[in-house]
């Protein structure tokens, strides 16, 4: 604070990105150091019960595919569930990643170098724990890759290019493929600075071959910057247009709850909303995991987020208003009855569950205090993972469960199996992550450093 | 290219004989010259193959194909294969193509319904009954029970063989050994030839049967009783008390114009529910002529539910009812009947305590007066078996007779049913004289005694005394297991019999299979043992019971059928198991003339408690449950409550609200040191003080499938020294702590205002056709689909429907629909193709149903297709909305987007699951579906690739009604039609153009090929607010009500 009260004179002061008065070696030793030191007993003890809810959760996925469907709680008329609703839950957590990489690196938002890593990091991990649920929650999972138009002998039996399911295998492929190259590349100098301090033989040649060869020459870093420019502009479009897609697997259905053109933005809203959720969530639980790493993911980035969360959190409360404005607007009873169920019928508990998570709570965060304390924004980070899980859930079952004939209307019969798959899913991302968090730097060196000094006085004057 | 070449070939073969001369025109000199080898090298299409064989003329296929066989030899030879055995059809029965149905004329009794049928057979073995459409009285319809004979052939559970059970003094032991009917017959004979023999059975229609017991009994002097579980014996007792002769009449609802039923369910369990809604259906053709139907009720009947009007009344005041339309219409200037008169005055006075609507009552009179001698006034069936059983049937008769309906609308002479023969009074003496000992051997036939009797019959303490008790039943059940022999009599599919269901219909029942176990039927039975006996003539000339059969037929029968008269008998046989009936003709279309009516009663009106009355009642499902190990009657909905596998104690909803019982709360019923338990199930439409239940259910020793579902009602019925008592027992009920689930395949019952299953009145149908649909306006911007060939549909008329739901089965059976189970079905993963929707209207105390029968629409503009990713659902050239199962990788998402929640999804692999041998009843025109996969109706494509096959082969043009769909072909009231719209003349098409017919949520435009016509009810009070608009808004706040008052939902999930 006082080095940017210094500077107050000559330009409008910044808050540094970095606090403690770091150096280029300080930052990457502090990176590094996670990586680089033998795993803490609390990350083993975390890897441990992750892996084992991990463990859980093939086990449960393996009885459903031997076994049958039946085992959810999924039914006539309810014929998604547990599995699409987390699926589309995943996915949504997804979007925050490639927010902060792709879309605020194009628009010079430095505050996202600290977060970035992390956040891509979510992405790619919520995207291959999203993609399992495709694949599991069909009858017959073993053909599977009937739904991919790849060239075959079964003359004009092929893929159905009108059906949203299939849009759904190209947008998300697409965009686990796009996520991942991107993360991937950002990570290359980072994966070099590593090989370079390492003391082991092996240390040295597996990040010298993730490293791709990286040499930090000018040649280098401005193809690097090149490439990493283009992915940039290549994932932005995708943020809008995944969760675009996978709205239209309800949109574009006849459902009443399902069929409305609102469903698109408040997709991306929702799930940018709960990207960021889970992002706060994972990044407080680092910066006490790691507290040196409070001083790259400070206070003031978490601010920035929360506010994010604030935002999209009243764009989705708008989307709910709307829908119950357009079911009235429209005229059309059958859209009316279902809006009226969702907030006063047999799943009502779940609506309003939906609307304390996502609209109510987050409004904590008009409050200064409450945007820059860390245990509130861990508790409201949860509510809105919560809230938003149960969107999901509101949009698929309570549209289902009563849609046009009162005679075929039922029940979810949620059963053990989705308490499973729903936990066990958190067991495969949090495994992934943990193991992340050791041996990938969870932020990203080589762009911290050139923002390092801002707000701050560089050595030596300017 | 390959034109010249084929051509090369044809030439070369046709020039080989003329090879001197050569071919005319010629390719090379060497063909010119016939040079040896150029055919050969003509039938090469390639002059140069790399396959062909060079030098060593060993072509490299040829190794590859040498080696492969040399390599799965020397592999294989080394694996015992286990052993099978191949045994081909070398002395195949000249009829039978493999792959190609047999039809088998027979008939079907179970008891108290009778059909007669077409047995479709596969390479020997029945898969599925059809009716017979030349039997007169089910005219090609069966009911739901009809259909599940086939399965019950096919029971895993049944005995494989008779049984000596080793049962000690008091017969509480309850081992058991397998036997051989050798053995059995010699033990038998001898206890036989001791005398003191009894033989009870049911109702036995069967002329074969009868004499052949006839024979028997007189061989062995044995005391023959026939007893029916849900017995009738009150309306004939009724008809001796009034007329003199004990008569089972024959009701014409054909010819009846209004119709009061005083509890009588007539289209669900009554005599010949059938028979009688084919009637009655075609009485209901909305016009001037059609009927009306009031009925007083104090269960919820499908009847009632059919009903224009419906009153609920509790058991005791049937009599009120009946007394006071007497009364009523005795004032208008009919003749009360001398021996009634006291009575009625009586009645008249207390009227006013009886609670019913006077005003009400002076309406229906008016109308039974004015339509005198075209009206029908009836009783009967379980609900009216009151301590008053007799004195209601007089008065009912009464009724008739001074409406000169008596020999119109109410045969007692022509064609009168020869069913429900059964005594109480005669099993009670026999059950006294069992317990006096002087009885020392009972035979059993196939009557679950120990179930089907009340406690206080006595029946279980004097059958100690017994020597010997023989048990003819399939399965070692209550009765069974008491018995020292239990014979089973097999299936009716097995053995040769007949039936007389009317005087004067003779039909004939074929055996279709060999008797797959070691049975032997009653005929063949009693056969084997009277020929030991002093035998008559006819039993000693019996070698087989085919042989008696035919005997009798020739000797009895064949002389009093059209068919027969004046043949030599071979040729009648022949020609009778080609029609499958005959009968001496006209019988049924005759009147006869009215009857002197003698009744006397002398009865008091019940005076008004404020206590419970019982009712127990039968359904169209189960009956007495001699089928109620069938998973498929257990897992059809019952036609009333949806509830599926369970009976339950329906009670009305303002009493459940009263005593804060809720949906599966376990009630006590108590009436002095009785006591039961079963769940409730709030049933609107009940009176408050009433409450009822059905019988057939809770029945143990079946078998696995009828373990566990439903609770024992019968032991809540008295027997009252032969005058079975079954409704209007006074109970207490007590809602105790446990819950029980019951399980409906519809949770929500009320159609909260939405245009779905449409009705009108007649008034304001004869105005305006269309009256009571809203037409949308919708229109697309695509070109629609066009068909060539055909253009399949069909209409359901919602008018003659009565959601009898025996087209749920006939589905299940045609298209191998896998039943899933009671937990299952709670968890919504039932798998019928059609279903029919029930909707309750207006007050729940007293409300209006209408049905709604729905199957795959077959929509233009399907909505499952657009959105399956692969394709597993599509369209074809004939309009049909095809499944291809083996696409299908089961995302569901066609389930979800179909407005119709038609489409079932295999959530397990159901087909694995299904017992031995219930798949020899799988029909292998359908594919049975696997595990993950998505299945619906396909109006049943089968029978249309067939129809149009045949038609194809015999190069005419497809007819009308050539096909029918399964649904169809067994709907009683003729409510379904399918056909080609694309023939302007077909049914079809004619009613798809009515302006009664409406397309279900036509609004969203997705163009369905099923057109429902509307409901006419001949009453006035239908609202007329359907469609959009105002009446959304108007009918809202009474329905919500409703909807508070039907919350069923609370009680299920």
């Amino acid at each position: 604070m006082s080095e940017a009260s210094m500077n107050m004179a000559s330009e409008v002061a910044r808050k540094p990105l970095i606090l403690g008065n770091k150096t280029y070696k300080d930052i990457s030793d502090d990176i590094c150091e996670p990586v680089e030191a033998a795993p803490g007993k609390r990350w083993l003890a975390l890897l441990l019960s992750a892996k084992g809810l991990f463990l859980f959760y093939l086990i449960h996925i393996a009885i459903v595919v031997s076994t049958g469907m039946g085992l959810l709680g999924v039914n006539s008329p309810i014929a998604w569930g547990t599995m699409i609703i987390t699926f589309v839950f995943w996915i949504g957590i997804g979007h925050a990643g490639t927010l902060i990489s792709a879309i605020l690196f194009l628009f010079r938002q430095k505050w996202r170098t600290s977060v970035a890593r992390s956040a891509e990091a979510m992405t790619v991990f919520a995207v291959m724990t999203a993609g399992i649920f495709p694949l599991i929650h069909t009858g017959r999972p073993w053909l599977d890759f009937w739904l991919l138009p790849y060239p075959n002998q079964r003359g004009p039996l092929w893929v159905n290019f009108r059906s949203p399911l299939l849009w759904d295998v190209f947008a998300v492929s697409t965009y686990a493929t796009v996520s991942s190259v991107f993360w991937y590349v950002g990570l290359v100098p980072d994966f070099a600075t590593l090989r370079d301090r390492a003391k082991t033989k092996i240390r040295r040649l597996i990040y010298g071959a993730l490293s791709m060869g990286w040499r930090g020459s000018a040649r280098d870093w401005a193809h690097y910057e090149m490439v990493y420019l283009i992915l940039a502009g290549l994932s932005t479009p995708l943020v809008l247009s995944v969760h675009t897609i996978v709205s239209f697997d309800f949109a574009v259905s006849q459902l009443p709850g399902w069929h409305t053109t609102i469903f698109p933005p408040y997709f991306v809203a929702g799930a940018i909303f709960s990207g960021f959720g889970m992002v706060v969530t994972l990044l407080t639980l680092v910066r006490i995991g790691f507290p040196k790493f409070k001083d790259y993911i400070t206070i003031d980035h978490m601010e920035v987020m929360n506010k994010i969360i604030m935002a999209t959190g009243l764009m989705v409360g708008y989307a709910y208003g709307s829908e119950f404005f357009i079911a009235w607007y429209s005229g059309n009873p059958y859209e009316q009855y279902a809006f009226i169920n969702r907030a006063f019928g047999p799943y009502a508990w779940s609506y309003w569950i939906m609307v304390t998570c996502n609209v109510i709570i987050p409004q904590l965060f008009w409050v200064k205090k409450f945007r820059r304390s860390i245990p509130v924004m861990f508790v409201v980070s949860i509510f809105v993972n919560i809230g938003m899980w149960f969107e999901r859930f509101v949009i698929t079952v309570t549209s289902l469960h009563r849609d046009f004939l009162p005679s075929s209307w039922g029940m979810y019969e949620w059963s053990w199996f989705d308490t499973a798959i729903l936990s066990g899913s958190f067991g495969m991302f949090l495994t992934i992550f943990m193991l992340y968090l050791k041996f990938v730097p969870a932020i990203s060196i080589a762009e911290v450093k050139p923002v390092l000094y801002v707000g701050r006085q560089r050595p030596g004057g300017h | 290219m390959m034109d010249s070449k084929l051509q090369a070939g044809h030439q070369d073969s046709q020039s080989k004989s003329p090879a001197e001369s050569g071919p005319a025109y010629w390719l090379s000199l060497e063909e010119l010259e016939a040079h040896p080898g150029m055919a050969e090298r003509y039938e090469n299409e390639f002059m140069a193959s790399p396959l062909s064989a060079d030098d060593n003329g060993f072509a490299r296929r040829d190794f590859l194909k040498v080696m492969g066989a040399s390599l799965a030899l020397a592999t294989s030879a080394c694996v015992r294969r286990p052993a099978a055995t191949i045994i081909p059809y070398a002395k195949a029965p000249k009829e039978i193509t493999p792959g190609e149905a047999n039809f088998y004329t027979s008939s079907w009794f179970d008891g108290y319904e009778g059909a007669g049928l077409l047995v479709k057979t596969l390479e020997g073995r029945p898969i599925k009954l059809e009716g017979n459409p030349q039997h007169p009285i089910n005219l090609g319809a069966l009911s739901a029970r009809a259909h599940a004979e086939v399965l019950s052939l096919y029971d895993p559970d049944r005995l494989r063989g008779p049984r000596r059970n080793l049962v000690n003094k008091d017969r509480s032991n309850s081992e058991s050994v397998s036997t051989k009917f050798e053995e059995a017959d010699a033990a038998i004979l001898e206890v036989l030839k001791k005398g003191g023999v009894a033989l009870v059975t049911g109702s036995k229609p069967s002329p074969s049967v009868r004499a052949i017991i006839g024979d028997f009994s007189r061989a062995f002097g044995v005391r023959w009783v026939e007893y029916d579980a849900l017995s009738l014996e009150s309306v004939r007792e009724g008809q001796r008390l009034s007329y003199g002769r004990a008569v089972l009449p024959r009701y014409r609802f054909d010819l009846a114009q209004f119709v009061v039923s005083i509890d009588a369910d007539f289209l669900g369990t009554l005599i010949s529910p059938v028979e009688f809604t084919k009637q009655w259906s075609k009485r209901r053709t909305p016009g001037a002529d059609m009927s009306r139907l009031v009925c007083f009720e104090s269960t919820m009947s499908l009847t009632g539910m059919n009903a224009d009007d419906r009153v609920r009344i509790r058991p005791s005041r049937q009599l009120d009812v009946a007394f006071a339309l007497l009364n009523r219409l005795a004032r208008k200037g009919a003749t009360m009947p001398a021996g009634l008169a006291e009575s009625a005055k009586a009645f008249s006075a207390a009227e006013g305590e009886a609670g019913l609507d006077p005003m009400f009552l002076d309406r229906v009179a008016d109308e039974l007066w004015k339509k005198r001698g075209t009206s029908l006034v009836l009783a009967g069936g379980l609900a009216t078996a009151t301590a008053q059983q007799l004195e209601l049937q007089v008065v009912v008769n009464a009724l008739n007779s001074v409406l000169g309906n008596d020999g119109k609308t109410v045969d007692h002479d022509s064609a009168v049913f020869q069913t429900y023969s059964g005594s109480a009074k005669s099993l009670a003496t026999l059950i006294q004289d069992v317990a006096a000992g002087k009885v020392k051997t009972l035979i059993i036939d196939d009557l679950d005694l120990m179930t089907l009797l009340p406690k206080d019959s006595g029946f279980a303490e004097a059958i100690k005394k017994l020597e010997n008790l023989i048990y003819t039943g399939n399965r070692n059940d209550a009765t069974g297991r008491l018995s020292n022999w239990v014979l089973p009599v097999g299936s009716s599919l097995e053995t040769w019999g007949d039936l007389e269901l009317q005087s004067g219909i003779y039909s004939i029942q074929q055996p279709t299979i060999m008797p797959m176990y070691d049975t032997r039927s009653l005929g063949e039975l009693l056969l084997a043992w009277t020929k030991a006996g002093s035998a008559s003539a006819r039993v000693k000339a019996s070698e087989t019971w085919l042989d008696y059969v035919k005997a009798t037929w020739s000797q009895e029968i064949q002389s009093k059928t059209d068919l027969g008269r004046g043949k030599a008998f071979n040729d009648f046989w022949i020609e009778l198991l080609q029609t499958g009936v005959a009968m001496s003709g006209g019988r049924r279309e005759r009147t006869s003339s009215a009857r002197a009516f003698v009744g006397r009663v002398s009865v008091k009106p019940a005076p008004n408690r404020a206590v419970m009355e019982l009712v127990l009642h039968a359904n169209s499902q189960m009956m007495d449950g001699r089928y109620a190990n069938v998973p498929w009657l257990q897992e059809l909905p019952d036609p009333v409550s949806k509830v599926v596998w369970d009976n339950y104690l329906a009670v009305s909803p303002a009493w459940a609200r009263e005593q804060g019982v809720k949906q599966g709360d376990v009630i006590e019923i108590t009436s002095g040191d009785f006591k039961m338990r079963a769940p409730a199930w709030i049933q609107p439409g009940l009176h408050d003080a009433v409450c009822t239940m059905a019988v057939g259910y809770g029945r143990k020793g079946l078998g696995k499938v009828a373990e566990d579902s439903g609770f024992d009602a019968y032991q809540a019925a008295m027997f009252n020294a032969g005058q079975p008592i079954f409704s209007g027992r006074l109970v207490e009920l007590k809602k105790t702590k446990e819950r029980y689930e019951l399980v409906s395949t519809q949770i929500h019952h009320v159609m909260e205002n939405r245009p779905l299953s449409l009705e009108t009145t007649k008034a304001a149908f004869e105005k305006d056709q269309g009256s009571g649909i809203h037409r949308h306006h919708v229109f697309t911007i695509w070109p629609e689909h066009q068909y060539t060939k055909h253009k399949w549909a069909m209409t359901v008329d919602l008018n003659s429907c009565t959601g009898c739901s025996a087209c749920v089965v006939a589905c299940s059976s045609e298209n191998n629909v896998q039943v899933v189970g009671k937990r299952y079905v709670m968890e919504g993963r039932e798998m019928h193709w059609i279903r029919i929707d029930r909707y309750y209207k207006g007050d729940m105390a007293s409300p209006d149903t209408v049905f709604q029968p729905v199957m795959c629409q077959h929509c233009e503009n399907a909505p499952c297709e657009t959105v399956c990713p692969v394709l597993a659902t599509v369209h074809n050239d004939e309009g049909l909305n095809d499944m291809a199962y083996n696409r299908c990788v089961g995302t569901r998402y066609c389930a979800n987007n179909c407005p119709y929640k038609v489409r079932r999804f295999n959530w397990f692999n159901y087909v694995k699951k299904r017992a031995e041998p219930l798949h020899m009843a799988y029909n292998p025109d359908v594919t049975v579906r696997t595990r993950g996969v998505m299945e619906k109706c396909t109006f049943c494509v089968q029978r249309i690739r067939r129809a149009t096959n045949v038609a194809k082969d015999e190069k005419r043009p497809l007819r009308d009604g050539e096909i029918k769909t399964a649904c169809q072909e067994t709907c009683p009231a003729d409510a379904i039609v399918f056909g080609d719209l694309n023939n302007k003349e077909s049914r079809v098409a004619k009613l798809f153009a009515e302006k009664r017919a409406y397309t279900l949520l036509e609004e969203l435009n997705n163009q369905p090929r099923v057109r429902y016509l509307t409901r006419v009810r001949h009453a006035e009070r239908v609202d007329e607010k359907h469609g959009h608009g105002g009446g959304h808004a108007a009918g809202r706040a009474e329905d919500r009500q409703d909807q508070t008052t039907c919350a069923f939902e609370g009680g299920l999930v």
